[in-house]
C-alpha cells in the first residue's frame, strides 16, 4: 500500500484525516496506519469484496434516464471518514438548536406568524416558499414539531469551518444507505473496530419507530406504517430497508383509503385496519389528489381531512417543507436568534439574497466565482457552480438572475474539504459532505455521524448519488477512550 | 396483514417453487436423454410438452433441437413461463414485501438471481448447464431453510405455504401425464425396453425415488408409482400431500371458509383414485380436470383475500 499512499497530497484543500502530505490527524492516526500497511493485492482484495457485498445484498439505487431506469449498485468507498468526537459532540448541540429553531418558526409560521408581525422576516419571503400550504393554517402537529425527520447537509471550507449548507426537510433520504455502509465496513475490515472507538449507528431504526410513535401520544401501540411512491422511486431500497428494520408496515397510496369517519384504512386480507401514524416518504404535491395534485396516482384521496381531523399522525407533516428553501434558509441564524435566544452554534454559509438588489449587483458583479442556486430545487439541479462553468453558461444564469432575482441566491464556491478516496488503484483526495440525520419527536435524537457522501470525479464538487456521487462510511473516533484502554 | 403484501408472498412461493421444479425436471430429463436411444416418444421436445408451450416454442423455433428448447425454457426472456422469468418474478414479489419477510431471503434471491443472469449465456455447455440447475436446486432449498427456521408462523407464512404446495401441485399433476405416455398400449418397442429407467426418471423429477423405494422395496411398477404420487400421505410431494397441505394453511387464515370447500372436493377426488377404476388412458384427462380444479382454487383465494370487497366492512 505504501505505494498508492505515497503520492498521495491533499495540497491546500482541508483533509478530513490528514495535517498535510504524510501526516495523519491525531485521530486518524491508527486508521491511516492500518491502511498503509496493508499490501496492495490484499487491499483491492477488499475493496472487490465490498463490491460485491452490496450488489449482492441488493443494495441498489435508481437512476432514470432515456435509456430506461438502472438499478446500480450503490457506490461505497471503503477508506472509511472520521471525525473526533469532541468535534462532533458540538456540532450535534448545533443541529439540534437548529431543528428546534426550524420547527418553531414551521408551527409559528402556520399560526400566529409572529416572525414576520415583529418584522425578522418579510413576509413574501415565506409565502414565495414552493413549500408553504395555505392548508397546513390553524394546525398545530403533536409536540409542536413539524419536521419530524431531517437531513441536514455540511461541509467544511478550506480552512476546515464547518458550515450547514442546507436543510432537507421534506424527505431526505440516505440513511439506510449510512447504516449499510458500517454493516459493509464491518465486513471489509473488522481489524478496524478492535484498534479504534467508533459510535455504532445502528440505533437508527429504533429511535425511528419510538419517534414515530410518540406522534400519537394518545395510543398505547398504534399501528405505524410507511408509505412509499412504490418501486419505481430511485430510494425504494431504503424504504423497503427502513419499514423492515422499524418495524412499519410498508404502503402504497393504493393500499389505503379513508373513511367517512376521516380514519385512514389499509386494505387487509382482515377487511379494513385503521392506521395511526404514517411516515410518507412522498412529497406534498402527491399525497393528496382531493387537495394537492389532482393527477397524483400515489397519494391518498382524502388523508388532509383525517389529518386536519387529528385522526391520524404524518411525519414528515404537510406543510413543513416551508422551511426547506434556499432563500428562507438566510434566515435560519436570525431564527434561532428570534424563537431560542441564542447564538447560533454552526454556520451558515454566507449568502447573497439576490432579491436584495445591492446583494444582487454584487453577484452579478462577481458571477464567475459564485454558486448560485434556485430557491426551490433539490439534488444539485439547476444551479451555477461559476468557476466550474463555461462563460454561455455563466451569461444565461445572468439573465435567469435579472429576469427572477427573487427565486435566487448566491453563495461564494467554497474549496470543500476532501478525503483519501480509493480511485482507479490508487489513492486520491476527493471532495465530501455530510449528511447527519436528525430525528424530532419529543425529544431530539441525532445519528451519530451520517451519511458522508463523496464527489468521485477529481476537483468536482457534485457529490449528489444521482449524479456520479459516492459515498463512505463515517466515524465518530472516541479519542480519550482509545487512550485510557492504551494505558 | 396488507392484502397486497399477502398477494405478493403468495405469489413468491409459487414462482420458487416453479423455479426448483423447472430446474429439477430440466436437471433430471438431461440425465434420462443420456441414457435413451434417438427418436424416441420421450425426447427434449418432451418438456415442452410438460410446459404447455407447443404453440409459444413453433412460433419462434422450425426446429426441436436440445440447444433452441433449452435456450427456450431456460433463458428467453419473452417466454412467460421461462426460468428466468420466474426467477425474476420471485425477485420482483421479494422485493415488494421485503418488510415481511427474514432479511437472508431477500439476499439469497438477489445473489441467485445475480448469478444466473450472468450464467445464462453458457447454457448451451451441457455440463455447465447441469451445474447451474444444481446451484439453482439448492438456492432454493436454501430460501425455503430460511423461511422455515427464522420465519414466525404468521398470515405471511401460511400464503408462502400456500402458495408453494398449491404451485407443487400443479406441478406433480403435468408430470404425471407423462404417465400416459408410458403405459399406453401402443407405446414403442425402445420404450418398453428402457420402461425401468423411465419411472424411476419420473420419481426422481419429483424428488420422490429414495421414499419411494423405501415404501416399496424398489419394485418399479407402473400402478404403485402412479398410486405413490397421486395418494400417499407421508410423502411431501405427493398430490394428496400437497393438497391436504394447501387446506392446513389456508384454515389459519381469517375469513370466510368457502375455499376450503373447493380444496376439500379436490382432495376427495384424489382419495377416490385407484388403479382399477382410473386405467391408465383416464390419467390425462384426471390431471387436466385436477389442473382447472387448482386453477379455480387459485382464483378463490385470490377474491377471497387479495382483491375482497372492502365496502362490506
Amino acid at each position: 500500500m505504501k505505494d498508492i499512499w505515497k503520492d498521495y497530497d491533499p495540497g491546500s484543500f482541508f483533509d478530513e484525516l490528514m495535517f498535510a502530505k504524510h501526516q495523519p490527524r491525531a485521530f486518524s492516526f491508527k486508521l491511516l496506519e492500518y491502511l498503509r500497511c496493508m499490501e496492495k493485492e490484499a487491499f483491492t482484495q477488499r475493496v472487490k469484496e465490498s463490491e460485491v457485498e452490496m450488489l449482492e445484498r441488493g443494495i441498489t439505487f435508481t437512476i432514470y434516464s432515456d435509456a430506461g431506469n438502472i438499478d446500480r449498485a450503490w457506490p461505497f468507498d471503503i477508506i472509511p471518514r472520521a471525525i473526533p468526537k469532541g468535534e462532533w459532540e458540538r456540532t450535534e448541540k448545533g443541529l439540534k438548536q437548529r431543528i428546534r429553531a426550524l420547527n418553531q418558526f414551521i408551527q409559528d409560521i402556520y399560526n400566529e406568524a409572529n416572525i414576520i408581525n415583529d418584522g425578522i422576516m418579510p413576509a413574501d419571503v415565506v409565502y414565495q416558499s414552493k413549500g408553504y400550504r395555505k392548508e397546513c393554517h390553524g394546525m398545530t402537529p403533536a409536540h409542536g414539531v413539524w419536521a419530524n425527520i431531517c437531513g441536514s447537509d455540511l461541509v467544511r471550507d478550506h480552512e476546515g469551518t464547518l458550515y450547514v449548507l442546507e436543510d432537507n426537510l421534506r424527505v431526505p433520504s440516505g440513511v439506510a444507505y449510512m447504516l449499510e455502509n458500517r454493516k459493509t465496513t464491518k465486513r471489509v475490515f473488522p481489524e478496524l473496530f478492535k484498534l479504534l472507538n467508533i459510535s455504532p449507528v445502528d440505533a437508527y431504526p429504533e429511535h425511528l419507530a419510538e419517534m414515530l410513535a410518540s406522534l400519537r401520544p394518545d395510543l398505547s401501540n398504534p399501528t405505524m406504517a410507511l408509505l412509499t411512491p412504490g418501486i419505481y422511486n430511485s430510494a425504494y431500497f431504503e424504504h423497503a430497508f427502513l419499514a423492515q428494520q422499524a418495524g412499519l408496515i410498508l404502503l402504497e397510496g393504493a393500499d389505503l383509503l379513508v373513511g367517512d369517519d376521516d380514519y385512514v384504512y389499509m386494505k387487509t386480507i382482515h377487511g379494513l385496519e385503521r392506521v395511526d401514524v404514517i411516515y410518507r416518504r412522498i412529497d406534498d404535491d402527491f399525497i393528496d389528489p382531493e387537495v394537492f395534485r389532482p393527477d397524483s396516482m400515489l397519494g391518498v384521496p382524502g388523508i388532509m381531512r383525517s389529518w386536519r381531523a387529528g385522526k391520524v399522525a404524518i411525519a414528515n407533516a404537510p406543510g413543513c417543507g416551508v422551511a426547506d428553501d434556499k432563500v428562507i434558509y438566510a434566515y435560519v441564524p436570525d431564527m434561532i436568534r428570534y424563537y431560542l435566544n441564542e447564538e447560533p452554534i454552526l454556520s451558515n454559509v454566507p449568502t447573497w439574497l439576490c432579491r436584495n438588489d445591492e446583494d444582487l449587483q454584487h453577484v452579478l458583479q462577481h458571477l464567475p466565482e459564485l454558486v448560485v442556486k434556485p430557491a426551490n430545487e433539490s439534488g444539485g439541479y439547476g444551479m451555477l457552480v461559476g468557476p466550474h462553468s463555461s462563460a454561455e453558461k455563466v451569461e444565461e444564469f445572468r439573465d435567469l438572475l435579472i429576469n427572477d432575482p427573487k427565486n435566487y441566491i448566491a453563495q461564494p464556491t467554497l474549496s470543500l474539504s476532501v478525503s483519501p478516496t480509493c480511485c482507479d488503484e490508487t489513492i486520491a483526495p476527493r471532495h465530501v459532505d455530510l449528511r447527519p440525520f436528525i430525528l424530532s419527536g419529543d425529544d431530539v435524537y441525532v445519528t451519530p455521524g451520517g451519511l458522508t457522501r463523496v464527489a468521485m470525479v477529481k476537483g468536482s464538487l457534485v457529490v449528489n448519488s444521482s449524479q456520479g456521487g459516492g459515498s463512505k462510511d463515517t466515524w465518530i473516533v472516541d479519542e480519550s477512550r482509545q487512550l485510557v484502554e492504551e494505558d | 396483514m396488507l392484502s397486497r403484501v399477502a398477494e405478493r408472498v403468495y405469489w413468491l412461493a409459487r414462482y420458487l417453487e416453479r423455479v426448483e421444479n423447472t430446474a429439477r425436471l430440466i436437471n433430471v430429463h438431461t440425465a434420462l436423454l443420456m441414457d435413451l436411444p434417438e427418436h424416441m416418444e420421450v425426447n427434449w421436445f418432451t418438456l415442452v410438452t410438460i410446459f404447455d408451450a407447443e404453440q409459444l416454442y413453433y412460433a419462434k423455433h422450425p426446429r426441436e433441437n436440445e440447444y433452441d428448447i433449452m435456450h427456450f425454457l431456460l433463458s428467453d426472456p419473452s417466454y412467460g413461463g421461462s426460468l428466468i422469468n420466474n426467477l425474476s418474478a420471485v425477485r420482483e414479489n421479494a422485493r415488494t414485501s421485503l418488510d415481511v419477510l427474514p432479511e437472508e431471503v431477500w439476499e439469497q434471491v438477489n445473489e441467485l438471481h445475480l448469478l444466473v443472469k450472468s450464467e445464462l449465456s453458457s447454457i448451451g455447455n451441457r455440463r455447465r448447464r447441469q451445474k447451474l440447475l444444481l446451484t439453482i436446486m439448492e438456492s432454493c432449498q436454501c430460501i425455503w431453510g430460511m423461511i422455515a427456521n427464522h420465519m414466525s408462523r404468521n398470515y405471511a407464512y401460511d400464503f408462502l405455504q400456500a402458495g408453494k404446495h398449491l404451485e407443487r401441485a400443479d406441478m406433480t399433476s403435468r408430470i404425471l401425464e407423462l404417465a400416459t405416455l408410458l403405459m399406453s398400449d401402443n407405446r414403442s418397442d425402445a420404450l418398453r425396453q428402457h420402461e425401468g429407467i423411465l419411472w424411476a426418471t419420473l420419481l426422481r423429477v419429483l424428488n420422490a425415488q429414495q421414499m419411494y423405494i423405501q415404501a416399496h422395496n424398489s419394485s418399479l411398477k407402473g400402478e404403485k408409482v402412479l398410486t405413490f404420487l397421486i395418494q400417499d400421505k407421508a410423502f411431501p410431494r405427493s398430490l394428496s400431500f400437497s393438497v391436504n397441505s394447501i387446506g392446513n394453511y389456508l384454515e389459519y387464515l381469517p375469513g370466510e371458509k368457502q375455499v376450503l370447500e373447493q380444496q376439500i372436493e379436490i382432495l376427495t377426488r384424489l382419495q377416490d383414485y385407484s388403479a382399477e377404476k382410473n386405467p391408465p388412458e383416464t390419467i390425462r384427462l384426471m390431471m387436466d380436470e385436477l389442473q382447472i380444479l387448482l386453477n379455480r382454487l387459485n382464483t378463490s383465494i385470490t377474491s377471497n383475500w387479495f382483491y375482497p370487497d372492502y365496502s362490506v366492512s
